[in-house]
């Protein structure tokens, strides 16, 4: 301990050099992985939020709530199915709106009060009754854009009064507004023409499951699929690709970790293979030099660590809020665990150089 | 300590060398390319006694010396420190025999670089299975002002003259209070004044705490400090009367 801490100390330069090392892929990991969660979060919480076990698209649709579209016919043909404890239908939107501050890029749920595919996560107020036409629930995010409880948002010629602020329940990074079914039609065709005068219909049929019935387990009513909520998630365009994308450069940055303290603690041991050999000569044990190393390997990268989160905590707050970005505290504590855990991988390359120092090398002369 | 046990202590002392090389060869390599750099060494040294060991470049100090510190072990023959058989003791053993028994002063200090002049007394006391912190510190404060030291304890060795930093090498081979004290060539990276302080000092400290050293140099003038003076050449060792120069120097 005596030497690990001195060195750090005395020695401060060279470990800047690793800290900061360790700091910066830190910043970069956490950075990544609030982007990755803020896309996967902001994109997926309509689903996550939903009391759904499952949804009914299109075939055609391959799981997309935009693309899919099924008859009102199909939700009183799941309601027979055994298995399914509940069927509605759902209607989605995708639209600009305008609440009090102006125009906003909304999600518009049309939703049954007291069916399948409600929001969960209400934090005040209230959803709309059924028969309730002119109210939603809102997300949060479409709070911080000025529209409370209380406040109107119009879209088309339809308005809506706020009376709920439900929580983590966007749909591909927009914020929602949970209304109606009748008020969602009645939206959809003031904003899209063309859906004018067909057949009524949904965008999709939400289920809920009885307990041990999966979504795999129910007949699918002819021209649809069904899907698991988590599946359906993982269909939404993009989502799975920006996941695993993000994922692999978070993966590969940690290597990197590895690799960058491995190496630096190879040098250090390089660098110091006489003066370890002349400590071994006074009677320091192998075992005692490896301590010494992992030790410091130990604190560099939880110095490094703690920078990184800093820093990574300070650039969350300048963001603009347009950049996606969720800082969780579960993946903040996973990474600081795989960063530190990598550096001491890398660390312990290095063991088996200092088992290989041969003391007899400290003393003068031909040995050398 | 009983009576009982001085006495025999005692007889020990006299009746015995602490330190005994018998038929010590080192071979290193094998086959064709097998060097002995060691042949046939035989020497023993009493308590309290400082020894040099002269010889030509190559010609095994290094290598016996060692041996004798438990750094390497004999090709075949015996090494015993007191009751101790070195040259049958296992790696680990010879870790902790280094530790307590043995001090050493390299050629070139080799002190610790990041602790400073006090540190480095204490890091070695620290070495030992069962040490005592509170000792050790007071100790190493006697140590330095011995060696003259004091008002240089606190810097790092950077900071201090090259034999300002052979003076806490000696006092680093001292900490432990060890049997036997092995120099070698403690005067390579000194000026003639300066080694000559250096040796005086370690003959000093050896004499007046009862330790064994043993010193290789090269240097023919540091042998009037000594006890005994021993000759190596080509790995055969001779026990030199001091009078005659040895050879090949
Ligand atoms: N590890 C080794 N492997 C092979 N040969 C060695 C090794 N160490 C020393 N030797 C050889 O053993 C002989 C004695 O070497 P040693 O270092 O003991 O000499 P020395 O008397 O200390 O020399 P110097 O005065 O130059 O320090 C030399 O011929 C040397 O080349
Ligand atoms: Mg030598």
């Amino acid at each position: 301990m005596m030497l690990a801490f001195a060195e750090i100390r005395r020695a401060r330069g060279r470990f800047i050099s690793i800290i900061g090392a360790l700091a910066l892929i830190t910043f970069l990991v956490l950075t990544l992985s609030a982007l990755s969660d803020g896309l996967f979060y902001g994109s997926t919480g309509a689903y996550r939020s939903s009391n759904a076990n499952g949804y009914a698209f299109s075939s055609d649709a391959e799981g997309s709530l935009i693309r899919s579209r099924v008859p009102v016919t199909d939700v009183a043909k799941y309601q027979q199915i055994p298995g399914v404890t509940k069927a509605s239908g759902v209607g989605v939107l995708l639209s600009s709106g305008t609440g009090p501050n102006g125009e906003l890029d909304l999600a518009v749920f049309g939703i049954e009060p007291g069916g399948a595919g409600v929001p969960t996560t209400l934090t005040s107020g209230r959803l709309p009754e059924p028969g309730e036409d002119n109210a939603a629930a809102v997300d949060k995010t479409v709070v911080d854009k000025g529209a409370g409880i209380g406040s109107t948002i119009k879209v088309g010629d339809r308005a809506v009064t706020v009376v709920g602020v439900t929580q983590d329940s966007n749909y591909q990074l927009q914020p929602t507004i949970w209304t109606t079914v009748p008020t969602w039609r009645a939206m959809q065709s003031s904003v899209r023409p063309e859906t004018r005068g067909l057949a009524p219909n949904y965008s999709a049929v939400a289920l809920e499951f009885a307990s041990g019935t999966t979504a795999a387990s129910i007949p699918p009513v002819n021209g649809t699929a069904v899907l698991s909520t988590e599946e359906a998630a993982l269909a939404i365009p993009g989502v799975k690709e920006q996941r695993s994308t993000l994922n692999s450069i978070i993966y590969t940055t940690l290597l990197v970790a590895a690799l960058v303290v491995a190496l630096f603690f190879a040098l250090i041991v390089l660098e110091k293979r006489e003066l370890f050999a002349a400590l071994k000569a006074l009677g320091t044990s192998t075992r005692r030099l490896a301590n010494t190393v992992m030790t410091q390997a130990l604190v560099a990268s939880v110095i490094g660590v703690i920078i990184g989160i800093v820093a990574s905590r300070i650039l969350g707050l300048v963001l603009p809020a347009q950049v996606p970005t969720l800082f969780r505290t579960e993946s903040l504590i996973q990474i600081s665990i795989f960063t530190i855990v990598a550096s001491v991988i890398g660390a312990l390359f290095s063991l088996r150089r200092i088992a290989r120092i041969d003391p007899a090398t400290a003393l003068g002369g031909a040995l050398q | 300590m009983t009576t009982n046990t001085a006495a025999e202590a005692d007889v020990q002392k006299t009746g015995r060398p602490i330190l005994e090389v018998l038929n010590v060869t080192k071979t290193y390599g094998e086959g064709h390319t097998a060097v002995t750099a060691v042949a046939d060494a035989s020497l023993s040294v009493e308590e309290g006694q400082f020894v040099s060991l002269l010889g030509p470049s190559g010609s095994g100090k290094t290598t016996l010396i060692s041996m004798i510190g438990g750094l390497l072990t004999p090709t075949s023959g015996t090494i015993r420190l007191g009751d101790q058989m070195v040259s049958d003791m296992t790696k680990k053993e010879l870790t902790s025999l280094r530790a307590e028994r043995v001090g050493f002063v390299f050629q070139s200090s080799n002190l610790v670089p990041f602790l400073t002049a006090r540190e480095n007394l204490l890091y070695v006391a620290s070495l030992p299975k069962n040490h005592n912190r509170k000792v050790a510190a007071k100790r190493a404060d006697e140590l330095l002002g011995e060696l003259g030291l004091s008002d240089r304890a606190n810097n790092i060795p950077e900071k201090l003259s090259g034999g300002e930093r052979q003076r806490v090498a000696i006092g680093r081979a001292l900490m432990n209070d060890p049997d036997l004290i092995l120099v070698d060539e403690p005067t390579a990276a000194l000026d003639t004044a300066l080694g000559r302080q250096v040796v005086q000092l370690l003959a000093r400290e050896v004499k007046q705490r009862g330790k064994t050293g043993i010193m290789v140099t090269h240097d023919l003038r540091m042998v009037e400090y000594t006890d005994q003076v021993f000759e190596i050449l080509d790995g055969h060792l001779t026990k030199s009367d001091g009078t005659t120069p040895p050879a090949g120097h």
